[in-house]
């Protein structure tokens, strides 16, 4: 199976959202990696047939969307980011609705909600209108409708956002065990959401794909740019106005730094292994974007 | 079965209770106030109520209008009138008083009126006293005069209507089988006379199916179902025939109490007698009940437009709130709008917006003329409907199909 993004791109007006992307997915997890704004949800839609592409092509073991039409969304499972509920829906009831709509049959449909609201954890409120449900019980239930349908693409855009972090490791389990032989992308501005599942890291700025490379090959661009120093409060502050901190760590009256430069940041700087996050900071610079 | 669980989503918000709960409400007491205001006189005074429509009821004796009995009707009363002590005058005209009036002519005034505004001239309104001057030495000849009113409306020279509309009502008119059956009516004709106010039932089936696409975009469910394999082929058709279902039984609840507090009131009598008894000059050869089923068929075509509409607008706008904007002028600016006269473009267009059209207005010879074709009102308003239910339909299907989750 095989999924081609080509010469893609999508417009809104004079801003590109997405800039030409080109890329050929094989099963596996991609970490889809960009800051607010990148193109990552634009790519997302546009990928899942919600979101007309201003020009290129989507292709599914080579043949468009166009040509495939209602069997290309067969093929898919989408979550969208922030996507809505029924409130005066059961969890189950809208299971079996969403299980309509993605055309399985009557039986079908009943027996794979059954399985999917056990494997999120959502059979004992099963019969609970989803108004009563917390951000985490949605985000379950958005992931089981995803997968009602067997798919071989599965599209989760920003399925971490507002879970705290027990909720997010939980879900993390979950896309891992959905994933196997099936394309994955999974859109995070949340680095470690993905550095633990991804075998694929597409990191996206400004509507093109800043690189693609596998998790973990992913880092090597910044070897050697990583380093750590041991500096007082008063060197700690002007190492963070001169360098890109990725973090600092009180140690006794000491601060340790975790600098992202190209050369050495002071003398008694150490060379470490970079992390997903020294590399997303690399290119986009900005921690607040991503922490 | 996704026609269940659409028409289960349009069903469960507490918003379509609500609007669902006050629109049968508004209904109730719109269709009621006929009932809870009725009253009628005798010689005792004013009587109201139950009691109002018993003695009513009795008023209205079933008979058959032969041109014997209308002669015979007609003498009676100038006899009446020919007695002095029987007879006021106002300045103006001449009426009975007295047992004269509480005796013969107030136990069947609407009938004896009916006869006399036979012969009245097309703007007149002279009641029973009309009936003292007239010449029947050669019979009563009420069809005639009936034929005769029927040619000078039609001949009315600010009526506009073409040799073949002429032709069209005259033909229509002589269909009317004569002697006509007089009897008790007045529940129908509460019902014929305030059909338009089912208008509000409309609104409120459209602001129920305002959100059935844009409550989509604005939840931002679309994406999730326009992304699933029937997103944008079963879905849309289960919308659409969901929204039709819930459009028809809760419009139809409507209908039943609208029609149902009327007829449980003053009873079905007259379902069978010819509308001519309540106006003689009307051309449709329908009885109460034919008139009432016609024109309730046209209104459930103005209602599935109207659901038409709604879906179109739904399906093009981010909220449900943008289409009850533009959907509310187009429900009733037309109340705001008073006809002027029968013909004209403006007069004739007005008769096809929807408030105006859910009014029968049997007794107008609204007629449109296409070519040689002629047409009635009823028959341009079905027609006109269907067609804008079918014609709008698509374009609501492609607005979702073509929907673009920015």
């Amino acid at each position: 199976m095989e999924l081609q993004l080509q010469n893609l791109s999508r417009q809104f007006g004079r801003k590109c959202a997405v800039d030409n992307i080109n890329a050929t997915l094989a099963p596996g997890v991609y970490g889809l990696l960009g800051a607010n704004g990148a193109g990552k949800t634009t790519l997302m839609r546009m990928i899942c047939g919600v979101l007309k592409a201003t020009s290129g092509n989507i292709r599914l073991n080579g043949k468009t969307m166009q040509e495939l039409g209602e069997r290309y969304y067969t093929r898919l499972g989408y979550m969208p980011q922030d996507f809505g509920f029924y409130p005066d829906f059961t969890a189950r009831e809208f299971m079996l609705y969403m299980a309509a709509v993605k055309g399985l049959d009557k039986k079908s449909a009943k027996s794979r909600t059954e399985e999917l609201l056990y494997m999120v954890n959502l059979q004992e409120a099963a019969d609970k209108k989803i108004r009563s449900y917390s951000g985490g019980m949605k985000q379950r239930l958005g992931i089981a409708q995803a997968e009602l349908n067997h798919p071989s693409v599965l599209i989760l855009d920003e399925p971490t956002a507002g879970l705290d972090p027990k909720e997010r490791v939980r879900f993390r389990n979950l896309v891992s065990g959905f994933a196997k032989e099936k394309i994955v992308i999974l859109s995070t501005h949340i680095v470690s959401d993905v550095s633990s599942i991804a075998d694929t890291i597409l990191m996206m700025k400004n509507g093109r794909f800043l690189l693609q490379e596998p998790m973990d090959a992913v880092t090597d661009s910044i070897r050697g740019k990583v380093w750590e120093v041991l500096a007082d409060e008063r060197e700690a502050a002007e190492y963070g106005r001169r360098f890109l901190v990725v973090s600092l760590h009180h140690e006794n009256n000491m601060v340790r730094l975790r600098i992202v430069n190209e050369t050495s940041p002071a003398a008694g700087a150490v060379s470490v292994e970079p992390g997903l996050e020294d590399l997303f900071l690399y290119h986009f610079g900005d921690v607040s974007s991503f922490l | 079965m996704l026609i269940k669980y659409e028409f289960l989503k349009i069903l469960r918000k507490k918003s379509t209770l609500i609007v669902m709960c006050f629109s049968l409400v508004l209904t109730a007491f719109l269709f009621g106030l006929p009932v809870l205001q009725y009253q009628t006189y005798n010689q005792d005074g004013v009587l109201k109520g139950r009691e109002a429509i018993a003695y009513d009821k009795e008023q209205y004796a079933e008979v058959t209008l032969t041109e014997d009995y209308i002669t015979g009707t007609i003498l009676g009363v100038q006899q009446l009138f020919e007695n002095p002590d029987n007879v006021g005058y106002d300045g103006n005209e001449k009426f009975l008083i007295g047992d004269a009036y509480w005796n013969e002519i107030a136990p069947r005034e609407h009938l004896l009126n009916i006869i006399a505004k036979t012969y009245d001239s097309p703007n007149e309104n002279s009641g029973y006293s009309r009936l003292s001057d007239l010449d029947i030495t050669d019979g009563a000849n009420f069809y005639k005069a009936q034929k005769s009113k029927i040619k000078k409306l039609l001949d009315t020279p600010s009526r506009e209507l073409s040799e073949r509309q002429k032709e069209y009502w005259n033909h229509m008119a002589g269909r009317v089988s004569t002697p006509l059956q007089y009897g008790y009516f007045k529940g129908w004709e509460i019902i014929i006379s305030s059909f338009e106010l089912l208008m509000f039932a409309v609104l409120a089936v459209c602001i129920v199916l305002a959100p059935v696409f844009s409550g989509e975009y604005q939840s931002g469910t679309d994406a999730v179902i326009l992304s699933g394999r029937y997103g944008k082929t079963k879905l849309i058709k289960a919308k659409i025939l969901a929204s039709y279902l819930f459009g028809f039984l809760a419009f139809t609840l409507h209908i039943a109490v609208a029609f149902g507090l009327p007829l449980a009131a003053f009873g079905t009598d007259g379902w069978e007698l010819p509308v001519q008894i309540a106006n003689t000059v009307i051309p449709y050869p329908f009885t109460f009940l034919q008139t009432v089923l016609v024109n309730t068929g046209v209104i459930y075509l103005i209602l599935f437009a109207m659901i038409s509409l709604t879906l179109l607008l739904s399906s093009v706008m981010k909220t449900p709130y943008p289409v009850l904007i533009v959907l509310v002028p187009v429900l009733f600016i037309p109340v705001f709008l008073t006809p002027d006269g029968t013909a004209g473009v403006y007069n004739l267009t007005l008769f096809l917006l929807p408030y105006r059209a859910a009014m029968p207005e049997i007794g107008k010879y609204i007629s449109y003329q296409f070519g040689g074709v002629v047409m009635d009102a009823f028959l341009v308003r079905a027609v006109l409907y269907t067609v804008l239910t079918v014609v709008l339909l698509p374009f609501a299907g492609m607005g979702f199909k073509n929907h673009q989750v920015v």
